[in-house]
């Protein structure tokens, strides 16, 4: 009928290897959804999993400086990586970076959403403020606040100063350079996570909220028992993709501290980056990209068996 | 959905038209447009726009460039444009790369798919790396050829880029660190601000008189160093120190990092001393963070490069007067045996590229190291001429005479001997080796133990990439 | 009672005002923080105690970056690119996500986990091969080799995926009752409801787009084939940095961004229709 063009050869395929009905729609439904996933799948092909393919290869190399393998090692790389401690320790911090970020991002996201739910007068202003980091990138966050955290000048510390705080020496030193970056992360993170929250929201049929009204229930009961349920999938969507950014932050740690003050934001990706552009190690580097992959899938599977089934989607 | 992502893309679109009718047109246009005039961009679009070549047969050459802010966006289009309109054989197009880093990246990536501009220009701290890599005609085989004279060029500058007896690269952006002060705040302290501290006994001293507290607030810290790796190299150099044996590597391939003899560890306690009485600030690895901190008037000296002078005095404007001085140095006796290390970048001529393009390459390279252009560039950038000549331009003359605290940069340079010691240290993995330092300087001044431990261990970590490096380059050293 | 009970809601609201002010006065500091520096004059910049307030409407950094970078072709270049890539992503996700929500194959897991295994794979480790491909495709310095690379993503199939997930399976088998083709479902019924969804996606795909720095610096040599990342850095001199030039780049470079993002606002937060979903 009026199937695309993409359904067409499944049919002929089924036909040809004569299957029984149920099995023949089997595999028709799979080659159909096939042909959906097919343009995602081939420029993941191309562009992801190729370079996947070659970065394993190359870290079975010790290279030159321009990346090219110079010297076979088999696993060598990998067994540098647990030899060392520089590997563990970043993957610790980027964990630490994790759990700093990802909770606080999901709760104030929630807080902000909530806000903006309200139906109050000129609530539209809010919902644009609350939710303006998605149009900053990361580099432009980055230059604004290098200048808003310098330890003499910054007006962070000065506005702290008026209210009688302590200043923070922010990214100079080893203990605030951590939180400070997050804080940072949290800023960007913050409104793609409240736009989605909000949208989530705004879905939730009004019958639901009535009835709750008609059977007594408050503001809090309400918010507990109808609007978290039903923002379940959305928290789980928004974690697993805030925990996947976490693990990625890369920008404001290139530009704010390169690593530093005492290595207390080289996270994992970071550290990578300085093994490839930096050291020249591209074998070393290569080797800590397919663990920082392995790391992100396993706890991906994790979520997706354990978190998703606490889910509920309609 | 529909209606709304069609309104978006209409106004998208229409913003697109709006740009690419104040946008220039191509901004290198193809050979064959020679005869047409050049567009009229220079209201539409003031950046410095890069004119298309004079004749159809001139080669055209890709420079690489990583000069941002004016030095990008003016100096080097109009130097440019300048070679392109003084001959007809060669057109050089200047295309900016990112940082020093960014660009070397992607030079490295290029090597592998013949992606190469004829001329790039790098940092210092690449030279050992672009000679090892075997991907260069050093600039030397260009100056034999045709007898190039090079007595008019600074010796100490053209010191730094030889490597095995050769010059490989053309020194392009030169600069030496030197000190920076307010004597305004001199005055204040009682200090004489026409004696800047010379040693670093009086830079210490200095900095305690100018060091001002109210309550338990520091107001005024009497000095600040960015926790940047070459401020160490500078200071070793200037202690007599080598950073890595065989004579900085300069003797033959260094094979072991001996910043942590005794030099550098006085030079950390110095530093550690100062941080820990209250005197010297730290804003961290951002020289821009010092170098605002003392544009504010919140610390009363600094160290940063020769070439941040403009910006300094700019930002300033007056609101107090600035002092520039040497270097501090260990003791008086330094200032005859030892002395700063040029830096900045230079330029090296690619060696995959056609020979027609590298000859323009060399053309262009001669050209930039005229005496004008020199002095061009100097005004428009702030680093050193590379020739003396250029000293005698009005350009230059005026320059000097707006800014007189740029004498003692020239002074500095020139007072340094050429010797193993200035040159410098030159390894291969010199971007590792700075950032092992940075570290260190930062566990030093975070107590993680003493100076000598931590130069123990930052200089271990060095040899170790040093002999990581031999073994990927295939290099028997 | 009733009396009591308005005042509880005016009450309520002015707290509620009062909560909203004060979180988006935070949240917007540091744009507004940009914003100021990108007016001060070069000897207001560093000072203490730092300017909050610009004394003047000083446009000369405005000058000044448009004089050391080109922003308004590298603007229109981004556009471009972005756009590319943001339809082709709303078609990419939204074809996988179909299939991911709707359609019950063998190995949906499997392929599921693909899709969403190319978030965790590290840009490092992709970009230099990447680069050798557009390279040897030619791609260098054109619009194909600027976006092809993004023309599918996990983050926006994932997203999409929740989605549809929420429309009613019903809704579903009816339609297949009635002969309605996939294709027909997804387009006539799926994208529809999926508004806000997609709007979602389509902002967030533009903006990344919009904000990328080293793949475009990379493939690109050509003045008339940068974008503005890279033009954004050219204002970064390390010699002479002046923090109101960049800022005053990076508030030319915004503007397009947020006028986006608050022409689309209304889009994004609309909830589901009412009707076709609960019915």
């Amino acid at each position: 009928m009026n199937s695309p063009s993409v359904d067409a050869p499944l049919v002929q395929s089924a036909r040809r290897r004569g299957l029984s009905g149920p099995q023949k729609r089997q595999v028709r439904t799979f080659f159909l959804a096939l042909g959906y996933l097919a343009p995602s799948l081939i420029i993941f092909l191309v562009f992801i999993f190729i370079p996947l393919v070659r970065t394993f290869w190359l870290s079975s190399y010790i290279t030159d400086p321009i990346g090219r393998p110079a010297m076979f090692v088999g696993l060598m790389q990998y067994k540098k990586l647990f030899a060392t401690p520089v590997f563990m320790n970043s993957l610790m911090r980027s964990l630490t970076f994790v759990l700093y970020t990802v909770p606080t991002t999901l709760l104030l996201a929630l807080i902000l959403a909530s806000l903006a739910n309200l139906r109050l007068r000129f609530i539209s202003i809010f919902r644009i403020i609350f939710s303006l980091s998605i149009a900053v990138s990361g580099a432009t966050a980055s230059l604004m606040f290098m200048y808003l955290y310098h330890p003499s000048i910054g007006s962070i510390n000065y506005l702290l100063e008026l209210i009688g705080i302590t200043p923070i020496p922010w990214l100079v030193s080893e203990s605030s350079a951590l939180p400070a970056v997050s804080l940072v992360s949290v800023w960007l993170q913050l409104g793609l996570n409240t736009v989605i929250l909000l949208a989530a929201m705004q879905s939730i049929p009004d019958e639901l909220y009535e009835s709750a009204m008609i059977d007594g229930a408050n503001g809090w009961s309400r918010f507990v028992h109808i609007t978290l349920p039903f923002l379940s999938s959305t928290f789980f969507f928004l974690l697993i993709v805030d925990v996947l950014a976490a693990f990625q932050t890369f920008t404001p740690i290139h530009i704010m501290t390169s690593g530093g003050p005492l290595e207390s934001t080289n996270l994992l990706v970071y550290s990578i980056y300085r093994e490839f552009y930096f050291n020249g190690q591209y074998g070393f580097a290569a080797a800590q990209s397919i663990m920082l992959f392995l790391i992100m899938l396993g706890l991906t599977i994790f979520q997706f068996t354990v978190v998703e089934r606490k889910v509920f989607y309609e | 959905m529909k209606r709304s992502l069609f309104a978006l893309m209409a106004v998208l679109t229409v913003l697109s038209m709006v740009l690419a009718a104040c946008a220039p047109a191509a901004t290198q246009a193809p050979a064959s447009a020679a005869t047409q005039p050049p567009a009229a961009t220079a209201v539409t679009n003031p950046t410095a726009t890069i004119a298309p070549p004079k004749s159809a047969d001139a080669v055209k050459i890709a420079f690489w460039h990583s000069m941002a802010g004016d030095i990008g966006g003016k100096a080097i289009p109009t130097m440019a444009n300048e070679f392109n309109a003084s001959q007809d054989k060669c057109y050089v197009e200047p295309i900016y790369q990112g940082s020093y880093d960014d660009s070397l990246n992607k030079l490295k990536a290029g090597l592998q798919s013949k992606d190469t501009p004829a001329v790039v220009q790098l940092y210092d701290i690449g030279t050992r790396l672009m000679v090892d890599l075997k991907v260069i005609t050093p600039v030397q085989d260009f100056i034999d050829k045709e007898g190039y004279d090079l007595s008019d060029l600074e010796p100490n500058v053209l010191a730094y880029y030889t490597v095995d007896g050769k010059i490989n690269s053309m020194p392009f952006n030169t600069s030496t660190p030197m000190l920076y002060y307010n004597k305004d705040l001199f005055k204040a302290a009682g200090l004489d601000p026409e004696k800047p501290p010379r040693t670093f006994v009086e830079f210490e001293e200095a900095a305690r008189a100018l060091t001002t507290k109210e309550g338990d607030k520091t107001t005024v810290y009497g000095g600040a160093f960015a926790i940047y790796g070459w401020f160490f190299e500078q200071f070793l150099a200037v202690s007599g120190g080598y950073y890595v044996n065989n004579n900085n590597g300069r003797d033959g391939y260094a094979t072991e990092a001996t910043f942590n003899s005794p030099e550098g560890v006085a030079i950390f306690d110095w530093w550690k001393r100062m941080v820990d009485e209250g005197i010297l600030a730290n804003y961290g690895r951002k020289t821009v963070d010092t170098r605002n901190a003392f544009i504010a008037g919140q610390t009363a000296m600094f160290i940063d490069s020769t070439a941040v002078l403009r910006g300094v005095m700019d930002s300033v404007a007056g609101k107090f007067e600035v002092g520039t001085a040497y270097l501090p140095r260990p003791n008086e006796a330094a200032y005859e045996t030892a002395g700063t290390i040029i830096g900045g970048g230079s330029l090296w001529i690619i060696n995959n590229r056609p020979q027609e393009e590298q000859d323009c390459a060399w053309e262009f390279i001669k050209f930039q190291a005229s005496p004008a252009q020199q002095s061009y560039w100097q005004t428009m950038s702030g680093y050193f001429p590379i020739r003396k000549a250029a000293y005698d331009e009005q350009l230059t003359k005026d320059w000097v005479a707006k800014y007189p605290q740029f004498q003692t940069a020239i002074d500095q340079l020139h007072i340094a001997p050429n010797n193993r010691v200035t040159q410098g240290g030159l390894i291969g993995v010199f971007p590792t080796a700075r950032q092992t330092i940075e570290t260190a300087i930062e566990e030093l001044l975070a107590g993680k133990g003493t100076s000598q431990e931590i130069l123990d261990k930052a200089a271990e970590a060095v040899t170790q990439s040093l002999s990581e490096y031999y073994v990927s380059m295939g290099i028997q050293p | 009672m009733n009396q009591s009970h308005l005042l509880r809601k005016r009450l309520l609201a002015i707290l509620a005002y009062a909560v909203m002010i004060i979180a988006a006065l935070i949240v917007i500091y540091p744009i507004y923080s940009a914003v100021n520096i990108s007016l001060l004059k070069d000897t207001e910049v560093a000072q203490y105690p730092p300017r909050l307030f610009p004394s003047s409407l000083n446009l000369a950094n405005f000058t000044r970056a448009l004089e050391q970078a080109p922003l308004p072709r590298y603007l229109l270049n981004s556009i471009i690119q972005s756009l590319l890539v943001m339809i082709g992503q709303l078609i990419t996700a939204s074809l996988a996500a179909y299939a991911f929500a709707f359609l019950n194959f063998k190995g949906r897991n499997f392929f599921f986990l693909v899709f969403m295994a190319t978030m965790m794979i590290p840009w490092e480790a992709t970009i230099i091969p990447n680069y050798l491909t557009i390279k040897q495709l030619g791609w260098t310095d054109t619009f194909q080799g600027l976006a092809v690379p993004f023309l599918a993503t996990g983050f926006g199939t994932f997203l999409l995926r929740q989605f549809f997930l929420k429309i009613p399976r019903d809704l579903y088998d009816a339609a297949v009752m009635d002969g309605c083709s996939n294709f027909r479902f997804l387009t006539t019924i799926v994208v529809p409801l999926a508004r806000p969804a997609l709007g979602t996606l389509a902002v967030y795909s533009f903006l990344q787009t919009y904000n990328q720095y080293l793949w475009p610096l990379l493939i690109t040599n050509d003045e008339s084939m940068r974008t503005v990342q890279i033009g954004i850095a050219l204002l970064q001199d390390e010699e002479r940095l002046m923090f109101n030039t960049v800022l005053a780049g990076v508030v030319i470079i915004l503007i397009p961004t947020f006028l986006l993002f608050i022409f689309s606002n209304r889009q994004l937060i609309r909830g589901l229709t009412a009707g076709a979903v609960k019915g």
